[in-house]
């Protein structure tokens, strides 16, 4: 029987999760054990030999339905799943006041997009908001700069935001009122690579380094217009 | 270079590592059904190195950072007695990539998994579909770690 069997039922099950997170957090738990900076190691540079998506791919893997995304950026202009840079994109969902995964991957994407450049490979990084509230068109200004000089940040009704998180069969729940940090939701961590059409590529579990981002995902870029081994 | 440097650059080896060993060079030609048995475990703190020792990262030591972690979105892993991980990709049950109600009642036990397993940019994926066994926590690792991290311990009442 599983340890969380044997606790009290307000630990277990969809009210457990919250209460779960609560405890950690009031602990300092996943924010604490989130806290590792992403800084690279000096030595660690891209290896052009890895630029090629992976030929032992598993055909047909299940790719989420991505794109047909139409929200607002940090500027107020409406972005949809199509890059007007021609980029391909680097997508993340999350929200500008997360301390826990978002403090995480938002700076490794941006680690990675920084790689890019080097690489004469450059990517679009985008943040689409689980928090619209906060994360307003004026709030994602503000925020995410700080992220990144290039990190689009998108917003939208509830309405809008919904069909992005159906089409990345993404998770977003409230999970309560922080007394400091406010809202704290939980969300899916994955890292999207999508091509200047919005097509889905591949994801990254945000374990995977900036580097290796960099390396995958300027495969996909040298891989052009063929569809990835799917 | 910073520790968190040095643990960052360690984990993404290490991930690499442990997730291409057993894949290099077999031609696949669609994804199959496979059968494996192992520990569900935060990736996170199992790769990143943040808490030490990989096996204070798992089992009774490291369950209840697990559930903080799962309950954050952190994927979770299904790790085999090799050593070999798979990132559960999707759960039995479950419509969304990730979704965590499930995760957070297996979060470190040990189960019998069938789904088809893909190979990804070097990373095993697994959608579960069925879970055939659950031998629940199994590994006692509180014995040797205690809690990990140690905040994770319960605070007495007064």
């Amino acid at each position: 029987m599983s340890l969380i069997g044997k606790l009290p039922g307000f630990l277990t099950g969809k009210v457990g999760i919250a209460a779960a997170l609560v405890l950690g957090i009031s602990a300092g738990g996943l924010g604490a054990a989130l806290s590792v900076k992403t800084e690279l190691p000096a030595n660690a540079t891209p290896d052009p030999a890895k630029f090629s998506v992976d030929p032992s791919n598993t055909p047909g893997f299940p790719k989420v339905k991505g794109g047909d995304f139409d929200l607002v950026d940090h500027n107020g202009n409406r972005r949809t799943s199509k890059n007007p840079e021609g980029k391909f994109q680097l997508l993340f969902f999350g929200y500008s006041n997360c301390k826990a995964i978002c403090s995480m991957a938002l700076p490794a994407i941006a680690e990675a997009v920084d790689l890019m450049e080097e690489m004469n490979a450059p990517i679009t990084p985008i943040l689409i908001t689980v928090d619209p509230k906060r994360d307003t068109v004026e709030g994602l200004r503000k925020s995410v700069g700080d992220i990144h000089a290039k990190m689009v940040g998108l917003t939208g009704t509830e309405e809008n935001l919904g069909v992005a998180y159906k089409a990345f069969n993404l998770e977003k729940k409230f999970l309560f009122e922080h007394v400091e940090e406010g809202a704290v939701y939980s969300h899916g961590s994955f890292i999207y690579l999508l091509d200047a059409e919005g097509n889905f590529k591949t994801l990254f579990a945000p374990v995977i380094s900036p580097v290796r981002i960099a390396e995958i995902s300027a495969g996909y870029i040298a891989e052009g217009a063929k569809s990835a081994t799917n | 270079m910073s520790a968190p440097s040095i643990l960052r650059s360690l984990f993404a080896a290490t991930f690499v590592a442990a997730t291409t060993l057993s894949s290099t060079a077999i031609a696949v030609t669609e994804a199959k059904v496979v059968e494996v048995k192992g520990e569900m475990i935060d990736t996170w703190c199992y790769f990143s190195g943040v808490m030490g020792d990989t096996d204070a990262t798992r089992g009774t030591s490291h369950h209840t950072c697990a559930l903080w972690c799962a309950a954050g979105g952190i994927p979770v892993g299904l790790r085999t007695d090799d050593g070999e991980v798979y990132m559960v990709l999707k759960f039995e049950g479950e419509d969304a990539l990730e979704e965590t109600d499930t995760m957070m009642e297996i979060q470190s036990d040990i189960i019998t998994a069938r789904g088809k397993h893909y190979l990804r940019d070097g990373v095993n994926y697994i959608v579960v579909e069925k879970v055939v066994a659950n031998d629940g926590i199994t590994y006692m690792s509180h014995e040797d770690y205690d809690f990990v991290p140690p905040f994770a311990k319960p605070k007495k009442k007064k």
